[in-house]
């Protein structure tokens, strides 16, 4: 159907539509240059159509980065196909404000676009038109969405005291390494360590302040290990880390340091001053640890053996 | 959907017309890919099958072989025919991608869901506009929706409550000469669009 067919009266609805619906209406030339801007663009942009008639897009909007939208629009002008921006690559192409100004979250409106052809009588394609739809309530909703979501897998994940792995991703991921120990026979060694006489602790100085101890004695694990490495609080005042990458000589070196830095330490809590020492056991990884719980069983014969002999110990599991 | 769909199955003739017509359609295609990015692109003749909500998966399986992927969709409707275009993307093509496509920047996520929108946007809009041009429609499409990104192909399509029993799927497998870049177009068209199709297409059989 060609305009010439249309009534006058439905011509002057047609504009008065296009003029005042809630969806961005740009028509550009083959220089980019601004031919049609409807009612949203002028409200949002502040800028009347014939303030920005006949300029170039890019030289009116410097948030349009010219590369990346003529890779988008030059499909259309040459191959007469719509191409499509989501917000997800940019989250705005123009820097309009939040349409919800008072009770929106976010400050600028996210937009989604489509860019579309319009033939010439001649069948080619000299013009394209920019639509802009506001899509801030989906994007603040899908970005709310994936940050609950990894909130909760962070919670599912972590022990709440430590701020450790709880026992359960621990050991999700100490399995995950075990396989890849298998595969790779790449040295990785297994350290399993607990407070001495931690239950004294308890007893003298009470609940909050082995709480404070166990917060205290974490929080330098996390100082100590690399990102690399995979710690968890495996029991109460147990505590496992595996050393990726790491050799018996190397883990030593490791646990030795974490065992100094503990006996050296004076925990502080509002009536006692609290001194308290480590004692710990490591394995590395062997090809006869055919499942994930004989590496652990050795590494804790290794642990037994430190607090048998005076605690405040490392000892390496001795593979016979 | 109600039972009366299944009158909607294609007959041996239709399925014939169907596949020429997607050949056009992905020649047309593969002749705009080749003049923006001058690459040759292999065609094969594609697949065309009235599937189940649970073939629908097996399809899906079948694109690839325990790899990852990558995968943008895009609903489309025009005179009473409506479905989606789904493309699926193996993520060791995105190397390659990037190179064809002349992308200069970090090939990270972000990068990725470039390459990922650019391509689509050509491959399925080149597509149905072919489609589309021979069954006399002009297609409106929606914005296109990111399915997901390095994930197993199981979980690009969530099972369970769809709306639909049975879908004419039109599978179009892409590879590009010299370069490993794999993917799959996959046309779906829902259960009550095929009689009007048919119609189309017997329109055109006459």
């Amino acid at each position: 159907m060609t305009n010439s067919s249309f009534e006058f009266a439905e011509m002057h609805w047609l504009m008065d539509v296009l003029q005042s619906i809630d969806v961005g209406l740009v028509i550009l030339d083959r220089d980019y240059k601004i031919q049609l801007w409807n009612g949203f663009m002028e409200n949002h942009s502040g800028l009347r159509p014939d303030e920005v008639h006949d300029k170039p897009l890019f030289e009116s909007f410097h948030d349009i980065p010219e590369t990346w939208f003529r890779q988008k629009a030059e499909p259309v002008f040459e191959l007469k196909t719509r191409t499509f921006t989501i917000w997800e690559q940019r989250p705005y192409l123009f820097k309009f404000k939040n349409y919800r100004p008072i009770t929106g979250r976010a400050s600028t409106m996210y937009q989604n676009s489509s860019i579309i052809p319009l033939e010439s009588i001649d069948g080619s394609v000299k013009h394209i038109c920019l639509i802009i739809y506001d899509v801030t309530d989906i994007a603040v909703n899908q970005e709310d969405l994936t940050k609950a979501n990894g909130h909760l897998a962070y919670l599912s994940q972590t022990d709440s005291l430590t701020e450790l792995f709880n026992r359960g991703f621990w050991e999700e991921e100490f399995q995950r390494e075990h396989k890849r120990c298998i595969r790779s026979q790449n040295p990785s060694c297994l350290v399993m360590f607990d407070i001495d006489h931690f239950k004294n602790v308890n007893d003298t100085y009470g609940h909050q302040a082995g709480d404070e101890v166990i917060r205290t004695l974490s929080s330098i694990v996390r100082q100590t290990a690399r990102e690399t490495d995979i710690c968890g609080r495996y029991g109460g005042e147990e505590f496992a880390i595996l050393l990726v990458d790491t050799d018996a000589a190397a883990a030593t070196h490791f646990t030795e340091r974490l065992r100094k830095k503990v006996a050296a330490l004076t925990v502080n809590t509002d009536e006692h001053e609290i001194n308290f020492t480590i004692s710990s056991g490591i394995a590395e990884f062997s090809p006869n640890f055919k499942k994930h719980t004989q590496w652990i069983e050795a590494t804790d014969k290794a642990l037994y053996h430190a607090k048998e002999n005076g605690r405040n110990k490392t000892t390496v599991f001795q593979n016979k | 959907m109600g039972a009366y769909a299944m009158t909607s199955m294609i007959n041996e003739e239709q399925r014939d017309c169907y596949q020429e017509i997607t050949n056009v359609a992905m020649g047309q295609a593969a002749d705009r890919l080749a003049r923006l990015l001058n690459v040759y692109v292999i065609l094969p003749i594609p697949k065309v099958n009235m599937i189940s909500a649970s073939e629908l998966h097996m399809a899906l399986a079948d694109t690839t072989v325990n790899e990852d992927v990558s995968a943008v969709c895009q609903g489309f409707i025009g005179s009473g025919i409506a479905g989606e275009a789904l493309l699926v993307f193996n993520d060791a093509s995105f190397s390659d991608l990037a190179q064809l496509m002349n992308y200069k920047g970090p090939l990270d996520r972000h990068g990725e869901l470039e390459l990922l929108m650019d391509v689509s946007s050509v491959l399925i809009g080149a597509c149905l506009h072919g489609i589309g041009e021979q069954l006399e429609i002009s297609f409106n499409q929606g914005h296109p929706v990111v399915l997901g990104q390095h994930c197993h192909v199981d979980d690009l399509v969530k099972s369970g409550n769809h709306q639909w029993s049975q879908t004419l799927a039109i599978e179009i497998h892409y590879e590009i000469e010299n370069v490993n870049i794999n993917c799959d177009l996959l046309l779906l068209f829902t259960e009550d669009s095929v009689a009007k199709i048919n119609q189309q297409v017997d329109y055109l059989l006459d």
